[in-house]
């Protein structure tokens, strides 16, 4: 019979539901731990630096030799200063704060998003757009999981403007085409770097906040 | 901020293929280096000396001849070294042709709703340069043109426009071509949106066999729900073909009926059927739309000859074999000269093979009989 039939299967996702390992977190109003949070956000860096690859080379071809030539190490100009350097003095690195960690990891995904969007509005070919367009979704998510994680931590995000307008004030867009080019090359090469560097953040903060002990500090804050 | 350590010019020049051009490498004051230290590239390889000239104590030039198209269409990369090899400068160089006028523009328009417009570009040739096309359109004889928005849904050059149509009125249609080089306006297409309406392909395409007739298949299928909404008649066309060929018959004369019986198949095989709709007769006018595209195949196998395995009855086989051939194609011959699918002429037809097949069985078995 047709109502017999709807208990059964009500009765048999109950029981599927309950047997679900997960389900006694939810007894937490924090669905994750911040180390699920941490190990997730080291995950989508690894996919990103990954996805990176197919990125870079695509464009670094469009741009034509010697960009795409595997030695090229071309100056950086002074206005390439405006995107975020990922190499740091590897006693600094050490001494980060996780607060300081996580948010110059914050910072810097914020503005080469940004500029990478800028990007997006000038390319000339629809595969490098689509392959773009979809690069600035997935970092998108890494920004907003890296906030996800500095909230469950109670850290305030950084502040200021996330996404500067266009290029912080005083940094001129580059005056030739070729100079444009050398933006873009570093812009892709610092991205690389901070992806690299990212992956080691996040490792080692998984190792300083394993998810029971977040557990623990949530409840006691009454969470 | 400092300085650039070099300056050349031309910077960034748009150039005709097969052009020639001289450009300079000027290094900055501030920069201890001097004309014998510089040398060029173009997109990674090194220019011949023999090419260059020294035009100032700190300036080199390089002369460029017969040039091709660019290499990308972000320009070809012409570099001022020093001689370490390091960067001092660089000039993209954009060289290809002027566009042509975009051709071979044709459009459609889904069920009066939209009108999708695709073209060709003129030559070859637009590689080495981004071409930029623009799809322009406006009603004959009131002024305004508006620019389509949508662009690359049916292919790269395609444009969709998806709303504020009007009906019973001619449009101009042009697209625009444009490059670093110049311009190109395509002719002008007049259309009027009534003549170029299509539809969706017929829905719920249904094939089964007739029975246990070996050579039959029956089609059927629901009528695009747009016709429903306004007034257009249709006819439909089929096509079929066996599992393993390529090959696909056509079945013409349907008309606006939703369904039709294929003939004359071979037994035990599967077929794949699909059926398109032509919207005609749009608000009385005589004229023909544009066929849909074909509905996803639809595959249905004819029932195995019961007589595939072979001779049991050679010579009474034999025998059949001819006769059912010959009037087999008496009734196809009266079908197609009658009326395609005409339901009198198939009735008449299977009769006959049920009969023939009733006939060959007892014929087997009086065989058998010891």
């Amino acid at each position: 019979s047709p109502t017999g039939d709807s208990w059964g299967i009500f009765t048999f996702l109950c029981a599927a539901l309950c047997n679900l390992p997960a389900l006694p977190a939810l007894n937490c109003s924090e669905e994750l731990g911040a180390g699920q949070s941490i190990q997730q956000t080291y995950d989508l860096t690894r996919y990103l630096e990954h996805q990176l690859r197919t990125l870079a080379g695509t464009y670094l071809n469009y741009l034509g030799p010697p960009f795409n030539e595997p030695d090229f190490n071309p100056p950086r100009l002074a206005r390439a200063e405006r995107v975020p350097s990922a190499t740091v003095d590897l006693d600094l690195w050490r001494g980060l704060t996780d607060n300081a960690r996580l948010a110059a990891n914050y910072r810097a995904y914020s503005r080469l998003l940004c500029y990478l969007r800028v990007l997006d509005g000038q390319v000339g070919t629809a595969e490098l757009r689509h392959r773009l367009a979809h690069f600035c979704a997935s970092l998108q998510g890494l920004v907003l999981s890296i906030g996800g994680v500095m909230s469950s931590l109670g850290y305030p995000l950084p502040a200021g403007p996330a996404a500067p307008p266009a290029g912080p004030p005083g940094a001129p867009a580059a005056p030739n085409d070729f100079l444009k080019k050398m933006d873009d090359f570093w812009l892709l090469k610092e991205l690389q770097t901070w992806l690299w560097r990212s992956a080691k953040d996040f490792n080692r903060l998984k190792k300083k906040v394993p998810p029971a002990v977040v557990t623990l500090r949530l409840e006691a804050r009454g969470f | 901020p400092a300085a650039d350590p070099a300056v050349i010019s031309p910077q960034d020049p748009t150039l005709l293929i097969g052009s020639s051009l001289v450009a300079t490498c000027t290094v900055s004051p501030d920069f201890p280096l001097k004309a014998e230290d510089l040398y060029w590239t173009l997109n990674g390889r090194r220019l011949p000396a023999a090419s260059y000239a020294t035009l100032g104590p700190s300036t080199l030039s390089v002369a460029l001849a017969h040039l091709n198209g660019s290499r990308q269409q972000s320009g070809d990369n012409l570099v001022c070294h020093s001689r370490d090899g390091g960067i001092l400068a660089g000039s993209c160089l954009y060289v290809g042709l002027p566009p042509e006028k975009p051709v071979n523009i044709t459009c459609w328009s889904k069920n009066m709703k939209d009108l999708t417009c695709k073209w060709a570009p003129g030559t070859e040739g637009e590689t080495f340069l981004h071409t930029n096309y623009t799809l322009k359109y406006k009603r004959r004889w009131y002024g305004q043109d508006n620019t389509c928005q949508e662009y690359h849904t049916a292919g790269t050059y395609s444009c969709h426009i998806p709303k504020d149509l009007a009906l019973f009125t001619p449009y101009e249609i042009w697209v625009e071509a444009s490059n670093r080089l110049g311009v190109a306006v395509s002719d002008v297409v007049m259309l009027d949106i009534l003549d170029v309406v299509t539809t969706d392909p017929p829905s719920d395409v249904h094939v089964s066999r007739v029975g246990d007739l070996e050579d039959q298949l029956s089609v059927r299928w629901s009528s695009p729900p747009a016709l429903k909404d306004f007034l257009f008649q249709a006819k439909y066309q089929i096509q079929y073909r066996v599992e393993d060929s390529s090959e696909w018959k056509v079945v013409d004369d349907v008309g606006n009926q939703t369904s039709c019986r294929l003939a004359g198949l071979r037994p035990g095989t599967v077929y794949f059927v699909q059926v398109r709709c032509n919207p005609f007769s749009i608000y009385g006018s005589k004229k023909a739309g544009i066929w849909s595209d074909w509905s996803n195949p639809t595959a249905a196998s004819t029932p195995r000859s019961e007589r595939a395995a072979g001779g049991c009855d050679p010579k009474g086989g034999e025998q059949n074999t001819t006769l059912r051939r010959e009037l087999k194609q008496f009734f196809g011959w009266v079908k197609k000269h009658a009326y395609g699918c005409s339901n009198l002429g198939i009735k008449l037809y299977d009769q006959w093979r049920v009969w023939l097949q009733k006939s060959h069985k007892t014929r087997n078995q009086v065989g058998k009989e010891p």
